[in-house]
This record gives C-alpha cells, sequence and structure tokens, in this order.
C-alpha cells in the first residue's frame, strides 16, 4: 500500500524576461512623412507638432520596435524640420502591419493593448491585380475620416501608412484603412488597454472571517489600482480608511490583493478591481458570497445522523445474532455432550475402521 | 480479548459475514488512503488563504502519511489489547475531530496539527486491524477478498477527487474540510461490522493469557502495595507485548522487512515524478494527467484482478513469487523509463506499472499472514507499514535532489529500479535458501516423515503435507486419488 504524494501543482512557466530596451532609432533613421494629401503643405501642420514636442520632450528614454513585417517605403520629399523636431522626442515606437487582396471577403482586423503613450505607424498593403492607381485608400478612426496618410504603390501592391501618437484615451478606438468603396476592403486596428483578470467563480465566505480577493494583469504594470464595490449598478469606492475591515496591498506592480475582515451578510456582492493606466482604465468583477456556518453544518448533521443509526443497526443485528447462535449453541454443546458419552462406551469400536482405512492404502501401494 | 460472546468457529469461513468485512475494509481503505490523497486539492485554497508558498502547504500531506505509517504498530497494539471494533471506531473518530477542528484553523500550524497528527494518528488506528480482519476471515479466496479491499484506495480517490473539488466550490475549504470529517465518521461504521472471531490457531493464545492472569491475585494477595501492582501490569503488559511481536525474531519476517524497506524506496517517487518527466520529454500538460489516471484505473484493475488470479489453484501456493515476480517487473519497469521518451511509449509503461503495482499492493498482507500466521497478523502488518513511513518521506525529496544535480531523471529512476529489484532478489533469494535447508535436513533426518513415506509421489506428498498443516483431515480426501473412505 502506497501513499501518494501528490503532485505538486504544476508551476507555471516563469515570466517572461522584459524586452530588452533598444536605443531610439529617429535621429539616425530619415523618415518620410506625408503631410495630409500631396495637395496639403507642410506648414499648416507644424505648429500641432510642435505642441506635441514640447509635451513630450521630458518622456524617459524607451523604444522598442514591434514591427511585424517591413513595408517597403519610397521615400517621397522629406520634411526636414520634422526630423529635427522629432529627434528630442522619445516615445515607444510601434508599428503595425495588415495586408489585404482584393478578393479577402471578410475585413482583417487586429488587436493591440498598449498601456503607455506611442508613437505608432499604420501600414496597410493591398494587393490587386487591376490598375493601382485607381484605387483611392483611406483612413477612418470610428467613423471619423483621418488626414495626414501616405500612400505609395510598387508594382501590384499599394501600401498606405498613417502615423500618428497615441497620448490619451481619447486616442484609442479603432483605425480602419479602406480601399474600394464598393466592395469594401477593410483592415481594422483595435486598440485597446490590457485587460484585468480576476477569479471567475464566486468567492465563498463564512461570516466573521477574512477573505483576499485577488486582481491580475498579465505583462503590464499599471499606475495605479482601485477598489470598487457595487450592489446592483452603482459602484462606490471602498473605503480604504477603515484598516480594521479593509486592507489593500500587492506584492507586485501587475496585482492587487484587497484583504476584507469580519465579513458579514452585508459585504457580499460584486467588488470590482480596476487598474489604470495613463491611456485608460480596465476594470474586472470578482463576486463574494457570504455564508453562515449552518450552511455546511445541514450535510455535516446528517451524515452524522446516518452514522449513528447505521452503528446501532450493526451492533443490534450482531448482539442478536450471538444471542441466537448462544441458544443453539447451547443445544448443540447438549447434543455433543450425548454423543461423546455414547462414543466413549464405543470407543474401541470406532477405531477399527481407521485402521482399515490405511491398511487398504497400504495395499494400494504395495 | 474478544469482545463480546465468542464466535465459534474454527476455521475462517471464506464468505458470509466475511464479505462484509471485506465491505469494511473496502470503506477504511476509501476513507483513509483516498482522503489523505485528496487533501493535497486543498493546497491551493491553503495557499491563497493563508499566503504561504506551495512547500509550506506540502506539509501538511507528507504529516497525515508519515504520521499514519508511524503509528500502525499502535493501531494493531490498541486492537489487539481492547478489539478491532473498539480501535476503528476510536480511530474514525479521532480522524473526523481532526478535519473538523481543522476547519476552524486560522493559521498553517493549526492545520499541521489537527489536519496532520490528529488525522494521521486516526486513520492509523484504523488501517492495519481492518486489514487484519481480512485476513482472518478469508483463507481460500484471501487474495481476492485483499485485492477489492485495498482497490478502495484507487476507487476512492477517483470519485472523492471531483467530489471534493465541488465541495471546496460550494463551501469554501473551512465548509469541504467540515463535511470531509462527517465522511470520515463513516469509519465509525466500518469499526461496528467488524465482528471479531476466534479462529482454531487463536485457541492457544487465550490459555497463556489467561496463565498470565491467573498469577495476577497471587501478587495482590501477597502484598497490597501500590507499587507491587505497578510492577505486575509491566511484567504483564512486556509479557503479553513480547508474545505479540515475537514474530519479530523470525529470519523469514527480518527478510520481509528489510525487502519492504528496500521496496518503499523505489515505489514513491514514480507518483511525485511521472508528470514532470513527461513534461520534460515533450507531453503536453493534459496528456501527462491521462498518463496519471491511466495508473490510477489500471491500479485498481491489477488490485482486483491479480487478487482473483494469485486464489486459482495453480498459483495458490505460489503467492509469495507472484509477489516477488510483480516487485521485479515493476523494478524493470523503472530501468525502463528513461528510454521512454514519447506518449506512445510512456502509455504501455503506464499500464504496466500501475498493473504490477495494485498486484504486489494486494499480495503485501496475503504475504505477511503466510509467515507469521493469522495470530500476528494485525502486529506484523502494524510493524509492515510503519517500515514504509521512512522510505516514503525520504525517498521523493532524494529523488528530487538527484534530478536537480545529474540535471536529468535517468539516475534517479534507475535508483528507483534496482532498489526494487534488490528488494525481490532478495526475497527469492531468501526462499532459495530456506528450500534447500529443508530439502538438506528431510536428507539427513533419519526418521522421516510418515506421511511422505505412504506416497511415492514426492510433489504430491509436499503439498499434502502443507495441506494437512493447514488444514483438517478432511483435506485428505480432497487429494487422495482412489476409493474414498468410507
Amino acid at each position: 500500500m502506497r501513499a501518494l504524494p501528490d503532485l505538486p501543482g504544476l508551476r507555471e512557466p516563469p515570466p517572461l524576461l522584459p524586452r530588452l530596451l533598444l536605443l531610439c532609432l529617429l535621429a539616425a533613421v530619415r523618415r518620410s512623412w506625408a503631410d495630409g494629401n500631396t495637395t496639403g503643405s507642410p506648414l499648416t501642420s507644424l505648429p500641432i507638432r510642435e505642441e506635441m514636442m514640447t509635451k513630450y520632450s521630458n518622456l524617459s528614454v524607451e523604444s522598442h520596435n514591434i514591427s511585424l513585417t517591413a513595408s517597403p517605403l519610397t521615400s517621397l520629399p522629406i520634411q526636414e524640420e520634422m526630423t529635427t523636431k522629432y529627434s528630442n522626442l522619445s516615445l515607444e515606437r510601434h508599428k503595425f502591419n495588415v495586408s489585404l487582396t482584393e478578393h479577402s471577403s471578410e475585413p482583417v482586423e487586429k488587436n493591440i493593448t498598449l498601456e503607455r503613450p506611442s508613437d505608432i505607424e499604420l501600414t496597410c498593403q493591398f494587393t490587386t491585380s487591376g490598375n493601382v492607381n485607381s484605387i483611392n485608400p483611406t483612413w477612418k478612426k470610428g467613423d471619423e475620416q483621418l488626414k495626414g496618410y501616405r500612400v505609395t504603390a510598387t508594382g501590384n501592391i499599394l501600401h498606405t501608412q498613417y502615423r500618428f501618437i497615441i497620448d490619451s484615451n481619447k486616442q484609442m478606438g479603432s483605425y480602419s484603412c479602406l480601399f474600394e468603396e464598393e466592395k469594401e476592403q477593410r483592415g481594422t486596428f483595435n486598440f485597446r488597454v490590457p485587460e484585468v483578470q480576476g477569479i471567475n467563480k464566486p468567492l465563498i465566505t463564512y461570516v466573521g472571517d477574512s477573505t483576499v480577493l485577488i486582481c491580475k494583469c498579465q505583462h503590464c504594470s499599471p499606475l495605479n489600482w482601485t477598489w470598487y464595490s457595487s450592489n446592483e449598478s452603482v459602484q462606490v469606492p471602498v473605503d480604504v480608511r477603515m484598516n480594521d475591515k479593509y486592507a489593500i496591498n500587492g506584492t507586485n506592480a501587475n496585482e492587487t490583493r484587497l484583504r476584507i475582515m469580519q465579513l458579514s451578510e452585508a459585504d457580499k456582492g460584486s467588488y470590482w478591481c480596476h487598474a489604470v493606466f495613463e491611456l485608460g482604465e480596465s476594470q474586472e468583477r470578482v463576486e463574494l458570497v457570504v455564508l453562515s456556518y449552518l450552511v455546511p453544518l445541514k450535510p455535516f448533521l446528517g451524515i452524522v445522523v446516518e452514522v449513528v443509526l447505521l452503528v446501532s443497526v450493526i451492533l443490534f443485528c450482531e448482539m442478536y445474532t450471538q444471542k441466537k447462535k448462544m441458544h443453539t449453541d447451547d443445544g448443540k454443546e447438549f447434543e455433543q455432550a450425548v454423543q461423546l458419552k455414547s462414543d466413549d462406551s464405543n470407543g474401541i469400536e470406532n477405531n477399527a475402521p481407521r485402521n482399515r482405512k490405511n491398511v487398504s492404502y497400504f495395499q494400494m501401494i504395495f | 480479548m474478544a469482545k463480546g460472546a465468542r464466535v465459534r468457529s474454527s476455521s475462517p469461513p471464506d464468505g458470509g459475514w466475511g464479505w462484509m468485512i471485506v465491505a469494511g475494509c473496502f470503506l477504511v481503505t476509501i476513507c483513509t488512503r483516498a482522503v489523505t490523497r485528496c487533501i493535497s486539492i486543498f493546497f491551493v485554497e491553503f495557499q491563497t488563504y493563508f499566503t504561504q508558498d506551495y512547500a509550506q502547504t506540502a506539509w501538511i500531506h507528507s504529516i497525515v502519511d508519515c504520521v499514519t505509517m508511524l503509528c500502525a504498530p499502535l493501531g494493531s497494539v490498541v486492537s489487539n489489547h481492547l478489539s478491532c471494533q473498539v480501535g476503528i471506531m476510536l480511530g474514525g473518530l479521532l480522524a473526523s475531530t481532526g478535519l473538523i477542528l481543522g476547519s476552524f484553523a486560522t493559521s498553517l500550524k493549526h492545520l499541521y496539527l489537527t489536519l496532520g497528527v490528529l488525522t494521521g494518528l486516526g486513520f492509523a488506528l484504523c488501517y492495519s486491524p481492518a486489514i487484519a480482519m481480512v485476513g482472518k476471515y478469508f483463507s481460500r479466496r484471501k487474495a481476492l477478498a485483499y485485492g477489492i479491499a485495498m482497490s478502495g484506495s484507487g476507487i476512492g480517490t477517483f470519485i472523492l477527487a471531483p467530489v471534493v473539488q465541488l465541495l471546496i466550490e460550494q463551501f469554501s475549504w473551512r465548509g469541504a474540510l467540515l463535511i470531509l470529517g462527517g465522511f470520515v465518521l463513516n469509519l465509525c461504521v466500518c469499526g461496528a461490522l467488524m465482528r471479531p472471531i476466534t479462529l482454531q490457531e487463536d485457541q492457544t493464545t487465550p490459555e497463556q493469557n489467561h496463565i498470565g492472569r491467573t498469577q495476577k491475585p497471587d501478587f495482590q494477595r501477597v502484598s497490597p502495595c501500590s507499587t507491587l501492582t505497578k510492577k505486575w501490569v509491566q511484567t504483564c503488559l512486556c509479557c503479553s507485548l513480547q508474545q505479540e511481536y515475537s514474530f519479530l525474531l523470525m529470519s523469514d519476517f527480518v527478510v520481509l522487512a528489510i525487502s519492504v524497506l528496500f521496496m518503499a524506496y523505489g515505489c514513491s517517487p514514480l507518483f511525485v515524478y511521472l508528470v514532470p518527466y513527461a513534461l520534460s520529454v515533450g507531453v503536453s500538460h493534459q496528456q501527462a494527467a491521462f498518463l496519471m489516471s491511466i495508473l490510477g484505473v489500471i491500479d485498481i484493475i491489477g488490485n482486483i484482478t491479480f487478487g482473483w488470479l494469485t486464489d486459482r489453484r495453480c498459483l495458490k501456493n505460489y503467492r509469495y513469487v507472484c509477489y516477488l515476480f510483480a516487485v521485479g517487473l515493476d523494478g524493470l519497469c523503472y530501468l525502463c523509463l528513461p528510454m521512454l521518451q514519447s506518449l506512445p511509449l510512456l502509455v504501455p509503461f503506464s499500464c504496466t506499472f500501475g498493473y504490477f503495482d495494485g498486484a504486489y499492493v494486494t499480495l503485501i498482507p496475503v504475504v505477511t499472514a503466510e509467515i507469521v500466521g493469522t495470530t500476528s497478523l494485525s502486529s506484523a502488518l502494524g510493524v509492515v507499514y510503519f517500515l514504509h513511513a521512512v522510505p516514503y518521506l525520504v525517498s521523493p525529496p532524494i529523488a528530487g535532489w538527484l534530478v536537480d544535480t545529474t540535471g536529468s531523471y535517468t539516475v534517479a529512476f534507475l535508483l528507483c529500479g534496482f532498489s526494487m529489484i534488490f528488494s525481490s532478489v532478495l526475497l527469492g533469494f531468501a526462499r532459495l535458501v530456506k528450500k534447500m535447508k529443508k530439502t538438506q535436513l528431510r536428507f539427513l533426518a533419519k526418521e522421516p516423515d510418515p506421511k511422505l513415506q505412504l506416497w511415492t509421489n514426492g510433489s504430491a506428498a509436499y503439498s499434502v503435507a502443507r495441506e494437512l498443516d493447514h488444514r483438517d483431515e478432511q483435506s485428505v480426501a480432497l487429494t487422495v486419488p482412489g476409493p474414498s473412505p468410507t
């Protein structure tokens, strides 16, 4: 018989190492920007860019390049002013690419999670058998038309690029590139803040007990975590000043724990954890159920009653059968005593048959 | 000794109330072994609630296992001196108290004491007496009875694991522990089922006890001093303990004990390291879990079918050989394991290992009974399970250390394989030596055994002689061909 020292819960794979930070390449690479359509003048957009530059000049250096596919660019006349202005900017730089053909029946979508303000470059690539020059690509954010995108063509492939900066919640959303108005070929980029994971199942606790509600966010570090409790629809922030009731702490930046002590029936309901990012918020719901001790006590008492009943039935049966046996045994003993007496008188005779048996076997062998 | 009136039977009934005993033992194995395994389902909950890491919570399981095995001799002593029924009922009460108190725990240390020590002690008081009881009620179908009784751990784990998970989801771990405590209270029902039985070979012992006890009134008459009565108590206890544990000096038993040590060392790491090994050779998580369930299910099948097989007339006299064959095969499987690097190879390994693992588990009580006889079976089983405890504790960490230092599982598995093969070889060697000594003695003895003279066929004589050792003269009628006795 062996004891099964049971399996340790399979451990999670070690967290991915953070990506190595690459040096900002802005100063080294010559950029080409399309300022509006071919007719637009470069100067009109300058003042806006300047504003942005001063806003973000004190951002810390970080740049990583998540380039999915390189898009061949043919350089148009470059706005020199732009490069000098952007050489001081140190935002995250992200490039995203989507490929379409004229035969794509379904719209192509890409979901992107973004935490920090970034410099985004979206590229759509359209392959067609017809005339590239007859297609006019456009960019939209939701329903709103966008300006400032670039169009290039090489052979049968049409490229269109839109570059912009996301720095607040207003700029998050869906950006689409559109080709051919009649048979709409659309590529969409959905920008969202990272999602938060809580516990899917309701948390069961008991009156007077304490519990821990956990919210986690994988591969992200929010600026702040806040907790709300809600009954029905209204979300009310959790009053953290009550130190003997609530305590919020988290071991890492990507998780938060709300500890609730001295639970009562009034504490049950939904709790929301909010992860606050620069570009928005994401939330998750954790449900808390508070039971009284009577709830598990009922099945327990049921089992105890069943055990007591079975034990008494079995012991009663045992006593009954033993009493019966003792009566029959007394009868048997009497009979055996009688038999023994008769055997004693016939003792000599009884030995004979046994001897006869052995003799016959001897004869069988020899 | 036996509580209540004696059941007058001179030989094991091999049926009748014996099947109720088997059912009771089945339930005991469910409530002890299966519940021990299911405790690990609570670990995730404990980790979140008490904010401790896995190593701290895993101690609970080790403590329960260790205490259950270490206190197994205590269980047999209690049931020998009070009665099997009282012993198992007491164990049931203790175990369920431990679980109920554990449901109110406020720290991990409380759980170590209640869930670990108290529950483990309760289980220890139940386990070996129940198994010994089965041996008393069966002789012809002993292995089958043991197979059915021992399959409780596998079937119990299979059923209890999802049930415990459901309980945790409905009532959280506190409510689940409370209800599990109620479930374990069913051990008292099993205890009530264990009607005492006095066998023919037990008739000698009550007389010896009686002799020991008749000295008591003499002592009391000579000096009513309290110190002397204490001395009497000690001598009486010493006497009975000496008599109970006299089998410890038997060479057969010593050999069995040493082989059990090595066998227990070998068998435990597989259940801990099969899944990590499978994952390391590229098997996915679900497939690795599937391997473990195959192991569990085939274990149950091995329990029952091997028990039935070794009850067949052809194998009945070779139970010892079957036991060491099963252990040896398991060792061989271990040796092959480092060469199996993919799922299609690991599945047959799981099936084979699981089957023979179930097989030898069924035969441990049978082999022990053959060596020590049914009177001391309870105490002997206590000692055998006690010897399981230390290797179970020590073996997985040693295997883990070997895996960490060498970087692969090969050395650990090879060590376990050789340990099991050594255990089986030791037993085979001991049996061989015993046979040679017997034939030598018979050769050298001037007066040959009168029973042997009667029959020309030497092997039939040997088997008849054995049969006569164990049974009444009526068995002669079964083996003798020719004219039936008048």
